[in-house]
């Protein structure tokens, strides 16, 4: 795990348009992180960043997307013309200083298109909740910006595993029963309510139900699991057990008994929707089953509205969640059996369903995969055209690591395997076993 | 709580036949008799000397003939074929004695002959044909069986019985007799099949609450025979009396039927029972009203029996042309006839299945959809419930999961049965016919006659989704009509994810070329598409695992679809 303070040298960002004569330097940078920087330095960073895209520019109609110094890279983002985003990472350049802090177990190194998902994805992150920065007025954005991307940056934990390499959504499988109990409730919820419309239907950190546009489904999934989730199952476990328990579920959004004015809203694009919309988004979590609503901004959610979805959702979703986690336990037995010795990671770029050998979950850092092997999967990941539309690879590594990646109608598959002594074909028959057992019913072929 | 009333549904569920069949009433010179056996009225003029006249429910057992007068008729009744008439008369201090005339083509011969009863001093209480050619006297002293030889003018004795006795209940449909001894404490069925008398098991009742002759009657009910008793609670013992119950205690029948079922009538008064479709009907006089009660609706033992209330509210019967319903001078015979004596009028009741719907509480669709499932003509009713339901979907989606389950649970136990008879594996255990469907609805029939109605509804997709998800709860698999409105509904709802369902919930065996026609309409619709290759991929992979190549068959019908793929993923040049 990267320490954000550490690591990060900079985030900020900027609009050229926001101060063009000399002298107003300092009201092109929106957000600046650290703050406590000083307005010199700001200003010379910002300037050579600047300086560099509108250099790169004539060369290319791309735009720049990073610059490296010795001591530092910048990642730039631009999600809405104008308006750049950038990330700077400090990366080593002693390799005596690292070596007196002992073993460094690749903390010493972010990979570039980790720092670019952090990039886009604070951005949606903003645009969910906040919306697009041009729609802020030039008096608004300052303000808006410190207090959306202060917090978020500090609460951002990256850490080196593949997790944060191929960003997907976690989905539980159900056997059909299970999954019909979802969709019904989902169905007679929104046949009842016909203002509300289920966008998520999330058990622990596993997707079952989608609603949204994937991307924005990632995002979502992301707030939810990375941010808000946590934060509720600490209070639950921290004595909210016994209230919890007295009733059926509970309003995480908006809180408990409150108003309308405390109702949140995201801009969302619903599957059905051509275009993102505004939305009220209400979050209501039981057990260990969450569900988001959206409810567009122009009716009227009254109080009444909630409690009597309330007593709605309350009974049901508790019966569907002790269903689901009757499943799940049955689940991860028959999983422990399939315990494969080597760590596969799939992911398929249609739904962005993500799954790997071991738990997803950061509680079992024995899992982290090392970061030379990390990053070559990075690689092939990012860089489409090496496995293209279907396509295989196997990279040896100098010590003793395999890597194989494969794809295929967008899913990609890879395989990590240690062994020192290993040929060619040992690989690719162990990788096809791997994917027999672990992949049923997903086919890989070459074309 | 919420009725649901079926549109264009009458009132009522039962109903007498349209036209009674019409007989001289019964006056002084004018005697009425029933033959429940054979449904046939007699209508005896001057002791038959200005004519009988038999009255049958069709022209082909009904005859007008003359006979002598040789005392006051007591029973007067044809053999199942119709070809021997057994008289008994009222002939004080004579020996025991009926009286036979042999028929020919409906019409008397002069063939005539009798028969005394092997007990010389015994009273005969009645006399049954359990079957052609063979007669059982029931007698004060027990019951004889008799073989009749109508050219020999001779009854041979096969069989009998001795039992003290004092009245009896015949149920024809199962030849059984239940004859009451011990001052209505002890009742003892008598089945008379095969020729011979076989005693089954007595039913012992409570001796401080004996019964009478008219509390009593022996029923054939879902496959078995059951003695029904009206148990009035007694004033004496009881403060205020309580309503009157009807008791139905099997005599035999399958196994899976040995509960008493006590029918709770909520009511008090004069009573009479008829059943309808294996439905008791128990018609009530004060009030005008008659019940229904279905033994075969899931009810919890307690207490020894098995207890059931009305399926619906109390109603009248249909009025009829003829007369007032209810009379007192109606008299009610088993399984499903009326008289009117003095109007001279014979009816059947029959059941009406919209009219069970007509006005039910929300959440006792389902149980009526259950009734139905288990009645003769209950698919037509079955039909309307469910259309209403489905263009209602948004008031009755739970309702309408739980009728799917019903229509489910039915198919299902008749699947097994199926495969059961036809492969040689063990069979299920027959649950004693308890719940015994009549009504078969399949896949096809539900979404030709139902889900295919309501392309345009509002909810289709959530109906559909809940049709399936009731089938996959029974374990069945979806067939080609429902697969493909499933993946209709399920690509409208979000061509990704709907992939995904689809697969869970085991939608394989579709024709791909229905997937890829439900996808290029909603990529088309929607400006999408990635909701086309993604369902096309998808199917590649399918034929790749399955046939080892991911490319169509001819047969499958798909080149358009190729195209239309190619189309759109064609790299711009």
């Amino acid at each position: 795990m990267i320490d954000v303070k550490a690591k990060i040298s900079s985030f900020f960002i900027f609009n050229s348009s926001f101060g063009p004569r000399e002298g107003e330097e300092l009201q092109r940078i929106l957000y600046f992180y650290p703050s406590q920087t000083s307005a010199d330095t700001q200003k010379m960073q910002v300037g050579l960043c600047e300086a560099v895209i509108k250099f790169m520019s004539t060369f290319s109609p791309k735009p720049c997307e990073a610059l490296r110094t010795q001591t530092k890279k910048y990642i730039f983002y631009q999600p809405e013309k104008g308006y750049w985003m950038v990330l700077v990472v400090r990366i080593p350049y002693t390799t005596k200083a690292l070596s007196a802090i002992g073993e460094s177990k690749g903390t010493d190194f972010v990979i570039p298109s980790v720092m670019f998902d952090l990039l886009k994805s604070s951005y949606k992150m903003f645009r969910m909740f906040r919306g697009l920065f041009k729609n802020f007025t030039v008096e608004e954005i300052y303000s808006v910006c410190d207090q959306f991307f202060t917090p978020y940056i500090l609460s951002r934990n990256i850490s080196n595993d593949v997790a944060d390499v191929i960003q997907g959504i976690n989905y539980l499988p159900l056997d059909k029963n299970a999954f019909f109990k979802v969709l019904c409730f989902i169905d007679l919820l929104e046949v009842n309510y016909p203002h509300f419309k289920c966008i998520s239907f999330i058990y622990n950190e596993q997707l079952i139900w989608n609603g949204l546009d994937t991307d924005d489904m990632l995002t979502l999934y992301q707030y939810l699991v990375q941010s808000l989730l946590p934060k509720e199952v600490e209070k639950e476990i921290h004595g909210g057990a016994v209230a919890a328990a007295q009733r059926h579920g509970r309003f995480i959004h908006p809180p408990e008994g409150n108003q309308e004015e405390k109702l949140m809203k995201v801009y969302l694009k619903r599957e059905e929707d051509s275009e993102a919309k505004q939305y009220y988004l209400v979050v209501y979590r039981t057990m260990s089953a969450t569900i988001c609503l959206t409810v567009d901004v122009h009716v009227e959610v009254q109080p009444e509205m909630l409690r009597s979805l309330d007593a709605f959702i309350g009974p049901q979703l508790s019966t569907i969640a002790s269903t689901i986690g009757e499943q799940c336990t049955i689940h991860a037995l028959q999983t422990a059996q399939l315990l494969s010795e080597h760590k596969f990671v799939y992911f398929n770029r249609l739904n962005l369903a993500f799954k790997t050998s071991p738990s997803v979950s950061k509680l079992h850092p024995s899992t982290a995969v090392k970061p030379e092997v990390l990053s070559i999967i990075a690689d092939i990941h990012t860089d489409k055209k090496s496995l293209g539309n279907y396509g295989e690879i196997i990279i040896k590594t100098p010590d003793e690591y395999w890597i194989t990646g494969k794809s295929s109608n967008d899913r990609e598959f890879y395989v990590i395997i240690q062994e020192k002594n290993a040929n060619l074909k040992e690989i690719a028959d162990e990788v096809r076993r791997i994917c027999e057992t672990q992949m049923k019913g997903i086919f890989f072929y070459p074309m | 709580m919420a009725r649901f009333r079926l549109k264009d549904s009458e009132e009522y569920y039962l109903a007498l036949s349209e036209q009674p069949k019409r007989f001289d009433a019964d006056s002084p010179v004018t005697n009425v008799f029933f033959d429940d056996s054979n449904g046939q009225v007699f209508t005896v003029r001057s002791g038959g000397v200005t004519g009988v006249t038999v009255t049958g429910m069709d022209k082909s057992n009904s005859t007008s003939f003359r006979m002598e007068d040789r005392g006051p008729i007591i029973s007067i009744k044809f053999s199942p074929d119709l070809k021997i008439l057994a008289i008994q008369r009222n002939q004080d201090n004579q020996n025991a004695t009926v009286e036979f005339v042999n028929f020919k083509d409906l019409a008397p011969t002069n063939v005539e002959y009798s028969h005394t009863c092997k007990w010389k001093n015994a009273k005969i209480l009645g006399f049954v044909w359990p079957k052609v050619n063979e007669i059982t006297f029931i007698t004060d002293h027990g019951i004889e069986l008799l073989q009749v030889i109508p050219d020999k003018k001779q009854l041979k004795s096969l069989k009998n019985t001795s039992f003290s006795c004092a009245w009896f209940s015949w149920c024809s449909q199962s030849n059984i007799v239940l004859l009451a001894g011990n001052n209505g404490v002890l009742l003892q069925p008598f089945s008379l099949n095969n020729s011979t008398i076989t005693k089954l098991q007595k039913l012992e009742l409570e001796a401080t609450r004996p019964v009478v002759e008219r509390d009593v009657f022996t029923l054939r009910l879902c496959d078995a025979t059951w003695c029904a008793i009206f148990r009035h609670a007694q004033s004496a013992t009881v403060a205020a009396p309580g309503p009157t119950e009807v008791w139905l205690m099997p005599i035999t029948g399958p196994s899976g039927f040995h509960y008493t079922h006590v029918l709770k009538t909520g009511l008090v008064g004069r009573f009479a029972v008829n059943v309808v479709d294996d439905l008791v009907v128990v018609h009530h006089q004060a009030s005008q009203t008659s019940q229904v009660f279905d033994i075969m609706e899931q009810s919890r033992p307690e207490g020894g029996g098995v207890v059931h209330i009305p399926l619906v509210g109390a109603t009248s019967l249909r009025p009829a042309a003829g007369g007032a319903l209810y009379s007192d001078t109606w008299v009610v015979f088993q399984p499903h006839y009326i008289i009117d004596a003095r109007l001279g009028c014979l009816w059947r009741v029959h059941l009406i299945p919209a009219g069970l719907a007509h006005s039910v509480p929300k959440d006792e669709i389902s149980k009526i959809v259950a009734v139905l499932l288990r009645r003769t003509d209950g698919k037509d009713a079955i039909y309307r419930v469910l259309n209403q339901l489905v263009a209602e979907a948004g008031t009755y989606l739970v309702q309408l999961s739980d009728v799917f389950d019903e229509i489910h649970t039915v198919y299902r136990k008749w699947a097994d049965l199926e495969m059961a008879r036809n492969t040689a594996g063990p069979a299920p255990q027959p649950d004693g016919g308890a719940g015994r469907a009549r009504v078969l609805i399949s896949q096809g029939e539900l979404c030709a006659h139902v889900l295919q109605q309501h392309s345009e509804a509002a909810w289709l997709v959530q109906v559909v989704t809940c049709y399936v998800a009731s089938l996959a709860r029974a374990g069945l698999v979806v067939q080609a009509a429902a697969a493909e409105l499933a993946v209709r509904a399920l690509v409208t709802r979000g061509p990704v994810a709907g992939l995904g369902a689809a697969r869970q919930a085991g939608l394989g065996g579709l024709a791909p070329r229905k997937w890829l026609a439900a996808a290029r309409a909603h990529a088309q619709a929607h400006g999408r598409p990635t909701a086309f290759t993604a369902v096309y991929h998808a199917l590649l992979q399918r034929n790749e695992r399955t046939r080892g190549s991911p490319h169509f068959l001819k047969g499958e019908q798909c080149d358009s679809y190729v195209e239309y793929y190619k189309q759109i993923t064609a790299e711009p040049q």
